[in-house]
């Protein structure tokens, strides 16, 4: 370069039509702290308010003419040319950098000696922020591919003025991708640059879009891996946004549109990326370069709403499912993997697009077209429909309206229906302003309800407002008006058209918004809080320290709970149970963490926390649970705590875990006094000794060695094994539709944290390719926690079951014929049972060096252990044959992690329990 | 570039702001390190302390740059006069004098910052003095924040929120490590850096490395762990009959400590050395070093160990540590908080003299990055970067 580096970082924009935006760029660039930055501003022709900014500041703004009609990538090389700074960026009109952007790229740049330094946009992808995360020097692009695969040089970066004239390619050619693939390193930093980047606008920016993609293709021509990466990227990141975009369009914006993209998309789309896709993202790109508009909006629909029918979808004669009759051979347009072919016809969603929304006289007229799937009309089954009509924000106030006229015609379900809403919609006018019309199909008595998709041009705002008489008077508002709502349906509302309901409005609109509110919503606000913290925690904990804890015991109270509360199960069930069983005098008070539902009914119940829950504790004669009554909570002095622990120990716990050590001395203290206030903890095997009593320090004379009440019932049901065989099966069975002729398989993980926020947890074990494996001949109950649960596939009904909601995992482990677990501990008490076990775990050797474990689990393990899903379930195939040498391992897996269990823990407990009230 | 120095020659005014100017402790002692090498490279240096401290340290009488305390003793905490308190006129009077004692030491500090040359530059090198910088008038001044600890341990406790109020302002916030400047951006800020501690001096001879002893040299205060270095040992001691514990250091837990060792049965092979103040020669003596902190920032006695080429096995516990040991090549981490892994990486230093020479040596080297040369470079080029 030739000129002198007159300033640190120069500033190109390319001037556009909106001065304020420009204005806006141009002061976020005086602005800046570093002071030695200039803006260098390309018009394209004359520009008042370019050449206005430039004579009041000459010395930092510079400006170049260009002629009229130059296309904005040459306006922006020659501002590139025209700069001045030691580094030079690019800004798009109306994007403010950050005040001390350009010091912290500066100072980047000149710390790591990089080509370019990037930073990051607000708004940005969670990919970027990734990208972003941490301060690093980029020199192989292999390390951070996405600076050229995806578009994360959009902005917010600088590029050394020296490495402009090394720039490959030119013209349309992504400029960051340029300059990334002629640095020779790259900074990344985590600091933000640029706020205010334009809202994207997929479809009108798809056109542009498309043509920076094939040059930027050009330059990647001798890297295959990149450019496959960037012909996906570029589908996720620019044509899906595109399809979703599709839904809110009319029907001629959308034709117009389709035109234009699938013109453009031409070439760019390639069998491997779309191959890679989700099928419904794919069938979506797909249509947008076939240029079907109203398969695109029908798409996008399902995107926006997951697991919605929106095609007359076909079964193909080798039991695939495909799109619609029209793409049945194509593979592409495959979705069996949506498993809509296992759905109940009510579980259906559908789509129904509604055709026309008229006023007629008095009534509204409205009719729509219903998707039929897989051909369930083909019989000709009896039709019948009514379109019910309910307040939004849940009020169980519903209008059903019959519909008359419903018919069949080419694969779909016509209807049209006539709403009298003047006469017999009568809402109350304050609270039920807002209605949802859905339309239930009955199919051979068979009923499927459906939200109605309208477009805007469906539903002509005056054409169809209708008289309103609520009950409350007509000042509430006057007229029902029909609307399409954000997502699209069509909806119900009350507005006031005429004067005096606009006056009423105006008015209450004044005391809700204005003055009154104002005087008294601080008030309201105050009152709250104090409410609020009479209930707080704090207070909550001092009360029960100063005055709860103090009163007298009350003989015969027991205190139950599980998991923290969060189920009726596991040993203080078992406890409660034998309890029951002897008809003790005792009265037992379970808690519960958020729901009662699943509780006993003859016990009391008290919400974890709750003021009746600090009462029970604070007078119970026992405390029994399985994890640890709240920390905070001291033991009253008359009460015994029964602790009957969650499960024998694999990985480090308590004082022998390395994260507890690193706490400081306050939190290891608040520990040691929790675990210092049990009075009896349950062993099952001198392991547990070993292990947890010492992890928590518990001394020898406060262990209770019974095994744990839980566990009595695998016992039991490991004589019955033996007495009379495993069949029947036990009532649970029956219950969740479990034929006797099916394995029964177990699936049941560690949990692995809460995951965070936008993350999605996937079950570490494929369900679906288990399915088609094991469909026939077994059947999968999963027991994960409920997040994970919630990812869980279609599958064929009867084939995999979700328990994790179930309270008792240990009436499962008896159902079950073998059990899939990784390191869970579940799996020293499914060896009682001495059935099957299989230890999944691909990441065994991770977990095992992050929580540190008290053995070896490949050596000492009662089943194989297993790294890979194929693995997995081939041994899952040849089980019945490969068990026999197992058998020995696992029997002494059990005796060495079970010696105490032997049936009798709960009476153990129970006498212990009733043995110290006869003494009191 | 014109980048690197400001010429040396012209100097500026430096005014070091800490909570006091004689307390006793690692921060004094970097404001008092820093002073006299911004002294040394012509600046003119003012450190100002909020208040005097009781335990005092004892400085030399004649430091070379003027030193000043804004208030004799600790000035009382702000405590606005709210509810009952507001019929008692006593309360008025102390948040009157209180106010009044406030307004005084903002009027002090603002007729030192108008007297400095253009150019002039504060360095608050804690967090609390920026309640008094916010007060008064620094225009012309350049005003930088430092953090003396990890992004994790101040997001902990109270300092948290003063940072995040006084501090966005601030024309820069030096964290010690890139990582930690990173977490702060991530949190937030915009106007974040990084800057290292100075290594105050190489001793001219390293240690041999011959005696058969492991040194540990910290507080004996629950944040320095040695409660778990008691039980790291317990590991190793058995396979390490001829070597010896040695731990310097004082505090409140020593009585705990040392019953803790009994209990093991370790006596025979932990010395407990007391409070030292030749920390070259205590290193002169060991063949290894250890650190078994819960937090620190970036830890002084382990570059200290390293400059005197004794390999340093650490738990992981804060970016200060990994910044400084490059683990496996000038000295080995373990996961904070896991014994196992930290007995196990003393097995490996004192089971392999040659291991030993190897990172000792190539520690005294790699820490020299840290000097004081290296590190006054690394402030004259940020000194040169906000004036751009």
């Amino acid at each position: 370069m030739t000129t002198p580096e007159a300033y640190d970082i120069s500033c190109v924009v390319v001037c556009g039509a909106d001065a304020a935006a420009l204005r806006a760029t141009v002061r976020s660039v005086l602005d800046q702290t570093l002071a030695g930055t200039e803006a260098v501003l390309v018009t394209a022709g004359a520009d008042d308010t370019a050449a206005s900014l430039a004579a009041a500041d000459p010395q930092r703004i510079r400006l170049v003419h260009a002629g009229p009609e130059s296309p904005a990538c040459v306006l922006r090389d020659l501002g590139l040319a025209a700069a001045r700074g030691r580094y030079v960026m690019v800004a798009a009109p109306g994007e403010r950098l950050e005040r001390h952007a350009c010091r912290n790229l500066f100072e980047a740049g000149r710390r790591t000696d990089a080509d370019l330094v990037a930073g990051r946009r607000d708004k940005a992808p969670a990919w970027h922020k990734e990208l972003h995360a941490r301060s690093r020097v980029v020199e192989d692009l292999a390390d951070a591919p996405e600076l050229v695969t995806r578009d994360s040089l959009s902005g917010g970066f600088c590029v050394r003025r020296g490495l402009l004239g090394a720039l490959s390619g030119a013209g349309r050619a992504h400029f960051g991708v340029r300059a990334a693939l002629a640095a020779r390193s790259i900074a990344l930093v985590p600091n933000l640059i640029t706020t205010g980047c334009a809202p994207a606008d997929p479809v009108r920016d798809l056109p542009r879009a498309a043509d920076a993609q094939r040059d930027t293709l050009e330059l990647l021509h001798g890297d295959d891996a990149l450019r496959a990466a960037r012909e996906s990227a570029f589908l996720s990141d620019h044509v899906i946004p595109c399809v979703r975009a599709f839904l809110p369009l009319g029907p001629d914006d959308r034709r117009e549109a389709a035109d234009t993209l699938a013109r453009s998309l031409f070439s760019l789309v390639t069998p491997e990326a779309l191959g890679a896709l989700p099928p419904v993202e794919r069938i979506g790109v797909r249509l947008l370069t076939d240029g079907d508009a109203d398969g695109v909006q029908a798409a996008a629909y399902a995107l926006a709403r997951p697991g919605t029918v929106v095609s007359p979808l076909v079964r193909t004669r080798d039991g695939r499912v495909r799109w619609s009759a029209e793409h049945a051979d194509d593979d592409t347009f495959d979705v069996t993997e949506l498993g809509h072919q296992y759905r109940q016809f009510t579980d259906l969603r559908l789509l129904n697009r509604v055709t026309h929304c008229l006023r007629q006289g008095a009534v509204l007229a409205v009719g729509g077209r219903l998707v039929v799937p897989l051909g369930l009309l083909d019989d000709r089954p009896a039709l019948a429909a009514r379109l019910d009509l309910s307040v939004r924000g849940g009020r169980a106030h519903t209008l059903s309206v019959p519909v008359r006229d419903v018919r069949q015609e080419d694969g779909g379900v016509v209807w049209r229906a006539e709403l009298p809403l003047t006469g017999a919609l009568r809402p109350r006018g304050i609270g039920d302003r807002v209605w949802d019309p859905r339309l239930v199909l009955t199919v051979d008595g068979v009923p499927v309800t459906t939200d109605l998709l309208a477009d805007k041009s469906a539903v002509p705002t005056r054409a169809t407002a209708l008289p309103a008489r609520p009950l409350l008077t007509r000042l509430t508002g006057d007229t029902w008006q029909p609307y399409v709502t954000a997502t699209q349906h069509l909806a119900v509302c009350l507005l006031p058209r005429r004067r005096a309901a606009r006056a009423a409005q105006a008015l209450a609109h004044y005391v809700t918004h204005f003055r009154p509110a104002r005087k008294l919503k601080p008030v309201l606000r105050t009152l709250r809080r104090k409410r609020e913290a009479l209930h707080s925690q704090r207070v909550k904990l001092r009360v029960y320290r100063r005055i709860l804890s103090q009163l007298p015991v009350s003989r015969g109270l027991v205190v139950f709970e599980s998991h923290m509360g969060k189920c009726y199960g596991d040993s203080p069930r078992a406890v409660h149970e034998e309890l029951l069983a002897r008809g003790a005098r005792v009265r037992c008070v379970w808690s519960y963490a958020t729901s009662p539902a699943g509780f006993p009914d003859g016990a009391r119940l008290v919400r974890r926390w709750s003021w009746r829950y600090l009462w029970a504790l604070a007078r119970a004669e026992w405390w029994v649970d399985n994890q640890g009554f709240p920390h905070a909570l001291d033991k009253p002095r008359h009460t015994t705590y029964l602790q009957t622990w969650h499960g024998s120990a694999y990985k480090r716990m308590g004082f022998d875990e390395a994260r507890h050590r690193t706490r400081n001395a306050p939190e290891r203290e608040r520990l040691r006094r929790a675990v210092g206030r049990f009075d009896h903890f349950t062993v099952r095997s001198e392991h547990d000794v070993r292990t947890l009593a010492r992890a928590y320090r518990i001394p020898e004379e406060r262990l209770l060695r019974a095994g744990y009440p839980r566990n009595d019932r695998l016992v039991e049901a490991r004589e019955r094994d033996e007495r009379e065989g495993r069949f029947p099966r036990p009532p649970l069975a029956t219950q969740l539709g479990i034929p006797d002729h099916r394995t029964v398989v177990l699936y049941a993980p560690t949990f692995r944290g809460v995951p965070k926020k936008g993350q999605v947890v996937q079950l570490p074990l494929d369900v679906r390719e288990f399915a088609e494996r094991f469909g026939d001949t077994h059947v999968l109950l999963v027991r994960a926690h409920y997040m994970e649960a919630a990812s869980l596939p279609v599958t064929p009904p009867g084939t995999v079951v979700d328990v994790s909601g179930h309270h008792d995992v240990s009436e499962l482990l008896v159902l079950a014929d073998v059990l899939i677990t990784d390191y869970s501990s579940i799996m020293f008490d499914y060896a009682l049972l001495d059935r099957p076990l299989v230890h999944f775990a691909p990441d065994l050797d991770a977990y095992a060096a992050d929580r540190g474990t008290y053995f070896d689990l490949r050596k000492r393990a009662g089943g194989p252990v297993i790294e890979t899903q194929e693995e997995l379930l081939r041994t899952l195939a040849r089980l019945k044959k490969a068990d026999g040498e197992w058998q020995a391992a696992r029997r002494a897996f059990a005796a060495e992690f079970g010696s105490y269990d032997g049936g009798g823990a709960a009476r153990a407990a129970a006498d212990l329990i009733l043995g110290k009230k006869a003494r009191a | 570039m014109t980048s690197t120095t400001a010429p040396r020659s012209t100097g500026r005014d430096l005014f070091l702001v800490a909570n006091t100017v004689d307390e006793l402790g690692g921060v004094t002692a970097w404001t008092h390190q820093m002073a006299r090498l911004f002294q040394g490279a012509g600046h003119r240096v003012h450190v100002i302390g909020v208040h005097e401290a009781e335990l005092k340290l004892t400085l030399p009488a004649d430091l070379g740059y003027e030193v000043t305390s804004l208030y004799p003793a600790h000035p009382p905490t702000p405590s606005p006069v709210r509810g009952l308190n507001r019929l008692s006129p006593a309360a008025h009077r102390r948040e009157g004098r209180r106010l009044a004692d406030l307004g005084r030491a903002v009027a002090r500090l603002s007729e030192l910052f108008r007297a400095a040359r253009p150019g002039a530059v504060a360095v608050v090198t804690q967090v609390w003095p920026m309640e008094w910088l916010r007060e008064a008038d620094t225009a012309g001044l350049r005003i930088i924040g430092m953090s003396h600890e990890s992004y994790a341990y101040t997001r902990a406790c109270h300092r948290y929120r003063s940072v995040k109020r006084n501090y966005p302002s601030a024309d820069r916030w030096l964290a010690l490590t890139q990582e930690d400047a990173d977490d702060w951006i991530a949190d937030g800020m915009h106007n974040v850096g990084a800057m290292p501690n100075a290594l105050a001096h190489l001793p001219e001879i390293p240690s041999p490395r011959t005696a058969k002893v492991v040194c540990s040299i910290g507080r004996l205060a629950d944040q320095k762990g040695i409660d778990m270095l008691v039980d790291t040992w317990a590991e190793v001691a058995p396979h390490r009959p001829d070597w010896t514990l040695r731990i310097y250091g004082a505090g409140s837990d020593e009585p705990d400590l040392r019953r803790q060792c009994t209990e093991l049965g370790l006596d025979r092979s932990v010395q407990w050395m007391g409070r030292t103040d030749d920390v070259a020669g205590a290193l002169a003596e060991s063949a290894v070093f250890v650190q078994s902190s819960r937090g620190e920032g970036f830890p002084l006695a382990l570059m200290e160990a390293m400059a005197s080429a004794v390999p340093c096995a650490a738990f992981d516990c804060a970016p200060g540590v990994r910044e400084i040991v490059c683990d496996g090549e000038d000295g080995l981490l373990a996961p904070p908080g896991d014994t196992a892994a930290l007995a196990d990486r003393l097995l490996r230093l004192t089971g392999n003299p040659r291991l030993r020479d190897a990172m000792g040596e190539r520690a005294r080297v790699n820490v020299q990055r840290f000097s004081e040369e290296r590190v006054l470079e690394r402030w004259e080029e940020l000194f040169a970067l906000l004036e751009r």
